[in-house]
């Protein structure tokens, strides 16, 4: 039965009750609330004591941020233009800034003007659906990608992040693991790992034997364009120490003949990676 | 010289000042209490920071709202739209003369009290009206026309509902019709029809919710205050904070004994401890009476236009009527 008038009742007696309960107003300046550890506060790009910005560009907040919210733009110590845009610019602009910094010339970006090279966009959905679009397989997908390619083009990265429907911070985050190339380069690319734990283990070993083998330095090329060398301190995180990688494939722990085996089997068998046979 | 004649203008004097003295605080305190009992019913502590438990708050609005700009509109009807908030003002400050305060403490002791109470706050209509139309706003003069719909449509439910009690009691005057309760126990027991109609009517008619359409803060415009800034705006929400204040003592004078204690206590005491006396009871049933029309609109929301009206025309008049009606035979039958 409907007694009219009662509904009121019982919202006046939840209203008078609520007058009596305890308060839920925090009383700010007295009582402040406790913080997680990690609370910073708002957030503030810090300087150095030479009064310039600690933020390198390392694009690392921007890739792990979950909802992009984090992008740069700005102008390095020479007033180049910083903004978004491939992980080896960062790298790039990075290391000359230490170098400035050291007041050392920096060297010039290789391939700068290959970022946006065209696609073969039908190819590239293929692929994708291949794996059924599902995101565990973006690594492969690189890997496919880098295979026929010889690097990940950023119109590549950018048509993968659109179709699959993942956050552009996170292929890109994920384009940044080792093995991938976000630049065109020649050859096959051998890194050696000089991590502590594989200079422990006989990394510099390894590194020198190479060198000798190959007749160039990190950071160059073969004559014949079919090996480039790097060095890296990722490429294995001491699990397999020394560890080698050829293109994205990690090799160790290794002996320095092994090692030298594996490089010159693969200068032996390709001229080019990408290069479909 | 007419010694009395004198005296006479002397006390009005003295106790129209006094009355009007009194306004201010009272409106103060009452919306202090709006603030604190909606913030309770809300789980906030509401305003704690000005005085001992933020009690100065509402004093402190008072004094901000005095130093804020004070604008017309170019096109307004500056006379009238000057006229307005004191028009307001003015009528819940007059309709606070015949309130019965406790045995000789009310300001003008008429023996038409209730009639001139009702014809009075009936002012507060013209002025609301005044101020939607002088505001030369569409929304200030729609403001105005819904006031001044909802006002004299429970004007008289409100009206009549009081007539009941006015039949039984044989009288239009507020202390006659306490010392009446005194003899034969409050109102409440022999109106209750009455007072239900009066509650739902005085809500209406001092704009409280559930029937808060005149203004309607979180929907409408502002209703006919819409251009008002300043003190002007001050004014209206001043007024509006004492009639609440009033309808709540009104009600207390009529149906729960006035300055009359409950029961347990001696009713009533002599001299000028009686007047004290009389005062607390008056003050704590009309502060009561408060809370609860506070608390309500902590609690309900507001109801639609039609339903309004609706119920004013369809249900509380001819409630009112029938009330009527069954008192006057009653008393003619009964002999009362």
């Amino acid at each position: 039965m409907r007694i009219p008038g009662l509904g009121i009742l019982k919202g006046l007696r939840q209203t008078g009750r609520n007058y009596w309960a305890p308060k839920v107003t925090n009383q700010y300046p007295e009582s402040r609330p406790t913080m997680p550890d990690r609370w910073r506060g708002r957030l503030d790009l810090i300087y150095d004591p030479f009064g310039e910005h600690k933020c390198e560009v390392c694009f690392q907040c921007a890739q792990v941020c979950p909802v992009e919210a984090i992008d740069m733009s700005g102008f390095d110590s020479e007033g180049n233009r910083i903004r978004y845009g491939m992980q080896e610019i960062y790298d790039e602009r990075r290391d000359p800034n230490a170098y400035r910094r050291a007041g050392l010339a920096a060297a010039p970006m290789r391939n700068a003007a290959r970022w946006d090279e065209a696609i073969d966009s039908p190819w590239l959905r293929g692929v994708i659906d291949g794996f059924g679009g599902r995101p565990e397989a973006l690594v492969a997908i690189f890997s496919a990608i880098q295979e026929r390619y010889g690097y990940l083009p950023e119109r590549a990265l950018r048509e993968t992040s659109e179709t699959m429907s993942i956050h552009w911070a996170q292929v890109f985050g994920a384009a940044g693991l080792g093995g991938f190339r976000l630049l065109p380069a020649d050859g096959h690319l051998v890194t050696v790992c000089i991590c502590a734990a594989c200079r422990f283990a006989g990394g510099d070993e390894l590194l020198e034997a190479v060198r000798a083998q190959l007749g160039i330095s990190p950071g160059e090329t073969t004559g014949d364009g079919a090996i480039s060398l790097e060095t890296s301190d990722e490429v294995a995180a001491g699990a397999l120490s020394p560890a080698l990688r050829i293109d994205t494939l990690v090799y160790g722990p290794l002996t320095v003949e092994q090692g030298l085996h594996l490089v010159t089997e693969r200068r032996r068998t390709g001229a080019r990676a990408g290069a479909r046979a | 010289m007419d010694w009395d004649l004198l005296l006479g203008v002397g006390r009005f004097l003295l106790a129209t000042t006094l009355i009007l003295l009194l306004t201010v605080p009272t409106a103060f305190v009452v919306i202090q209490m709006e603030l604190k009992i909606i913030a309770g019913a809300q789980l906030r502590y509401g305003p704690n920071r000005i005085g001992p438990w933020g009690m100065f708050q509402s004093t402190i609005h008072g004094f901000k709202v005095l130093a804020k700009e004070d604008h017309i509109p170019d096109q307004a009807d500056r006379a009238t739209f000057t006229m307005a908030p004191w028009m307001v003002y003015m009528a819940a400050a007059m309709s606070m003369l015949v309130i019965p305060f406790a045995p000789g403490a009310i300001a003008a002791d008429f023996n038409i009290g209730i009639v001139y109470f009702f014809a009075v706050l009936g002012l507060s209509v013209v002025g609301l009206l005044v101020a939607g139309w002088a505001s030369y706003n569409k929304y200030s003069l729609l403001g105005g026309l819904r006031s001044a719909a909802q006002l004299v449509s429970y004007e008289i439910p409100l009206s009549l509902s009081v007539v009941g009690a006015v039949v039984l009691a044989g009288t239009l005057n507020f202390r006659e019709l306490i010392e009446w309760q005194l003899a034969h126990g409050w109102m409440l027991i022999w109106q209750p029809v009455g007072l239900g109609i009066f509650y739902i009517a005085s809500l209406a008619e001092i704009n409280r919710t559930p029937f808060d359409m005149v203004e309607a803060d979180s929907e409408l415009v502002a209703g006919p205050f819409t251009e008002y800034s300043g003190m002007r705006f001050g004014f209206f929400f001043f007024a509006e904070y004492l009639a609440l204040f009033i309808m709540s003592g009104i009600m207390a004078a009529l149906f729960f004994g006035g300055w009359l204690a409950p029961w347990p206590f001696p009713a009533q005491l002599d001299g000028f401890v009686g007047t004290l006396y009389g005062v607390f009871w008056f003050f704590l049933k009309s502060y009561i009476f408060v809370a609860i029309a506070v608390l309500l609109r902590a609690t309900l929301v507001r109801v639609r236009v039609d339903q309004l009206m609706g119920a004013a025309w369809k249900v509380l008049l001819p409630l009112a009527m029938v009330n009527l009606l069954v008192t006057a035979v009653a008393v003619v039958v009964f002999k009362l």
